[in-house]
């Protein structure tokens, strides 16, 4: 079979097997708001003190920028697990047994993802025109100066943040919440470096092209601008700067070649996958979703062993069950927390323990600041894993109906789930916690307690209504980075860095902790009444 | 001890109809529910396992509706659906402890119980290693345990024998007949030899629809004196096929001897034979198929 036609073929099902969810929905929504943030000055591009007038190449530049950027960032964990959903499904286990090549099958699920974030991309850029449109500071409409940012550099950014997706499905340790932590350091890394570098091929986001290009127009347009670009969220309402006019990027044919050769390595990476890609080979994947029978396996070995008895005598055993007594089903929430805390805590390494016994004693040893910094921050982002389970693993494991159909399950399990994240949580900063008890500084403990009982219900709510890890994974990451590594005020939830304010922000988190827990507790409701 | 299914329909998005004006009665024995893919069992099954709601009509336990209070149900079912999953890094004992709990049964209870239940389904030698090496076989066998963890009253089960072994099999029909005693017993099945050896009372859906439902023997009865045997050429057996409902046919020497089910004898030197339920099964579907509500269902 031609080949296009197979990876055209791979790339459609898929595609389409996306967009026909209520999730895709909520993507395009989320570029709407991105979208509308920009329209609203939510989110924009300053220089120093100003802004440049509306026209068709500042929009232009700037929407495609939030494009390159967010999408970017958001977009990895949206497209990331296309090869994921045909392990989890079985899918994949009938494509390995037909023709279909590692390359196109993967240059398919590139497609796909790509296809993806080209949805959000055009979204993103008919907002561009639409906020020329009502802005209407500059009513001359230039199509190439306004699209072909869109065109140069958010394609190319797709590309490889769709080929990344893949890419990290390829390697078993890429492939789960690990590799979604990874994505966001390799993304802030990736922002950061050609500047730091000052090497324009480096670029994949554009910020740099941008910069190059706007810059030097600053200097000769602005008097007194010192070189200050900043690009970002929530930033202080900027002034039109009187007599600067920037006319855009200039493409030359050096800068396209860049761009384009950034799609030439979205391709080389996804082909380089399939180096690494196991073709859905079981016996190359551990921790199957659904459990299947290994070569090899405990299943192998018990059935190759003859019965210990004969057939006939076997099937002619009499079965006896003894009767339940009256008083057995007397339920008792500390037996399943427990059973829940057991669950939430298997399957990790020796290693995972010996880390996280580590980091809790290391808690009651070292100085105050670091146990309550560095320590309880680094305690705090291990059991990432262990969070991004909570509300997923029904749905993960296919367990649903057999829960469901159990009697008292949303304050029972439902609760005890909970529970058992908010326990781990809080042994796992419990040397923190204990310090600043014996130093008598209550607005640091208080912190600490909205701390432990926020994650896990971020993580749960996130869970339930995405049916996925990989949201939890993302955000909390970011959220973890930005606030109890470098502390930006009210975004530290563990209260390090709130100081005089820890009791006013603590009670911050407690409100959204209700706040979330309630958004989790009715949309398990709701996959109760329609499972 | 009563379950009544009223009017059940079950309506899924893009206007798909599992499930049309379903109505049965059941006591406790047997039920086998037979029916071909795609006829609305497991629809069924989740409607009254409390997992999916009815579109429409209701799901009476002992008076009570279950779409209403479906903890007055869930308290005494076990479930086993037709796919589910486990969890890869928990043993036997404790995923079924795990689901002992979630289900509210004591420690100690639990603890005897999932004894009785490992050596009933023959696991207790693996009993202890993670479930992720498990065969499906093995995994349908703990899927068995989980279902009866709770001495339920009423007991679901969704293809049950998926990738059991024939002992297994037989194994488990055993159990079903020895639990039917005190309770309601709900095998969904499109194996007709597992309901002939279990059920003392089969129901017949197809196309969401209940096509007959009574005691085996008066669904024999229906097909008494109406199974053939003909020997006809290798040749002819096409032709007999577009003619009559051929239940079975073996490859013989003297031709093949198919087995045809048919008011009439098909052909001179056809023989009387003893009905099976394979064969009242196939004629009821037949006739659903050709007859007047086959008609309304287009």
């Amino acid at each position: 079979m031609n080949a296009f036609r197979v990876i055209y073929a791979i790339a459609r099902a898929d595609f389409l097997e996306r967009v026909r969810r209520y999730s895709y929905l909520i993507t395009l929504l989320f570029a709407v708001c991105l979208g509308y943030g920009a329209g609203t000055g939510g989110i924009s591009l300053r220089l120093g003190d100003y802004r440049g007038l509306y026209t068709s190449a500042w929009i232009g530049a700037m929407v495609a920028l939030i494009t390159t950027t967010f999408v970017s960032l958001v977009g990895f964990y949206i497209v990331k697990g296309a090869v994921d959903r045909d392990r989890r499904t079985g899918v994949g286990q009938i494509l390995a047994g037909t023709p279909l090549t590692k390359v196109s099958y993967l240059l398919g699920k590139f497609l796909s993802n790509f296809a993806v974030l080209l949805s959000m991309v055009v979204v993103l850029a008919l907002a561009a025109v639409a906020m020329q449109i009502f802005t209407a500071e500059d009513r001359t409409f230039h199509a190439g100066a306004s699209l072909l940012p869109f065109l140069l550099l958010a394609l190319p950014a797709m590309a490889m943040t769709a080929a990344l997706a893949v890419f990290f499905e390829t390697f078993r340790f890429l492939r789960g919440g690990f590799g979604n932590v990874v994505w966001f350091f390799l993304w802030t890394f990736g922002i950061s470096l050609p500047g730091l570098m000052a090497r324009p091929e480096l670029d994949l986001f554009g910020v740099w092209t941008v910069y190059q290009s706007m810059v030097p127009a600053a200097r000769a347009g602005i008097p007194g601008y010192v070189d200050s670009f900043s690009f970002g969220i929530g930033q202080k309402v900027a002034q039109v700067a009187p007599g600067f006019h920037w006319n855009g990027v200039e493409w030359t044919a050096a800068v396209v070649l860049l761009r384009v050769g950034w799609i030439a390595a979205a391709f080389a990476l996804v082909l380089s996958g399939a180096l690494f890609f196991d073709r859905f080979d079981l016996s190359r994947s551990r921790g199957q979703f659904r459990v299947k029978p290994k070569q090899g396996s405990l299943a192998a070995e018990l059935e190759a062993k003859p019965a210990g008895v004969s057939v006939g005598a076997r099937t002619a055993a009499p079965i006896h069950l003894t009767p339940l007594a009256e008083h057995a089903a007397a339920p008792a929430f500390a037996r399943i927390f427990v059973a829940e805390l057991r669950l939430t805590l298997k399957g990790y390494r020796w290693w995972w323990y010996a880390a996280a016994a580590g980091l809790l004693i290391g808690q009651f040893v070292a100085p105050l600041e670091v146990s309550c910094g560095p320590l309880l921050a680094a305690a705090w982002i291990w059991p990432i894993f262990i969070w991004s389970a909570l509300g997923t693993r029904e749905a993960r494991y296919g367990t649903q109906q057999l829960l469901y159909s159990c009697a008292d399950i949303l304050p029972r399990q439902f609760s005890a789930a909970w529970l058992a994240g908010v326990a781990v949580t809080a042994l796992l900063g419990s040397g923190a916690v204990l310090r600043l008890a014996l130093a008598g500084q209550t607005g640091g403990v208080l912190a600490w307690a909205a701390g432990a009982v926020f994650v896990p219900s971020l993580a749960l709510a996130l869970g339930v209504w995405s049916g996925t890890s990989r949201f939890f994974e993302g955000l909390y990451t970011m959220l973890w980075y930005m606030g109890p590594i470098n502390r930006v005020p009210g975004l530290d939830f563990t209260g390090a860095a709130s100081g005089a304010q820890a009791g006013r922000i603590s009670l911050t988190y407690f409100v959204i902790t209700a706040i979330v827990l309630a958004a989790a507790l009715f949309g398990r409701f709701r996959q109760l009444r329609h499972a | 001890m009563r379950l009544v299914i009223e009017n059940v329909s079950k309506t899924y998005r893009g206007n798909v109809q599992a499930l049309r004006s379903f109505s049965l009665e059941l006591q406790p024995g047997v039920l086998g529910l037979l029916g071909p893919n795609g006829a609305g069992k497991s629809t069924l099954m989740r409607i009254l396992a409390t997992v999916t709601q009815a579109t429409s009509g209701r799901v009476l336990w002992n008076g009570t509706d279950i779409a209403r209070e479906p903890d007055a149900l869930r308290s005494v079912l076990g479930y086993l659906p037709q796919d589910f999953g486990l969890y890869p890094n928990l043993s036997a004992i404790e995923f079924l402890d795990y689901l002992a709990a979630v289900k509210g049964l004591d420690a100690a209870s639990a603890r005897r119980r999932i004894g009785e239940l490992l050596e009933l389904v023959n696991l207790t030698e693996a009993a202890r290693r993670p479930l992720s090496g498990y065969s499906g076989g093995m995994r349908q066998r703990v899927g068995i345990a989980q279902a009866l963890l709770n001495d339920p009253k009423l007991l679901i089960v969704d293809e049950p024998t998926a990738g059991l072994d024939p002992e297994e099999r037989v194994r488990f029909r055993n159990l079903l007949s020895e639990l039917s005693g005190e309770r309601i017993v709900i095998l969904s099945t499109h194996i007709v030899s597992d309901v002939e050896a279990v059920a003392t009372d089969i129901a017949l859906i197809a196309q969401g629809q209940l096509v007959a439902h009574g005691a085996p023997e008066k669904l024999l009865a229906e097909v008494s004196g109406k199974v053939w045997q003909v020997i006809v050429p290798s040749a002819e057996l096409p032709a007999l096929r577009q003619k009559h409902l051929v239940s079975s046919t073996a490859h013989r020497t003297d031709g093949v001897h198919a087995r045809v089910v048919a008011d009439a004898a098909p052909m001179p030197g056809a023989r009387a034979l003893e009905p099976s339920l394979e064969d009242a099964y196939l004629a009821a579907l037949a006739a659903h198929r050709t007859g007047p509500a086959a008609e309304a269902a287009q």
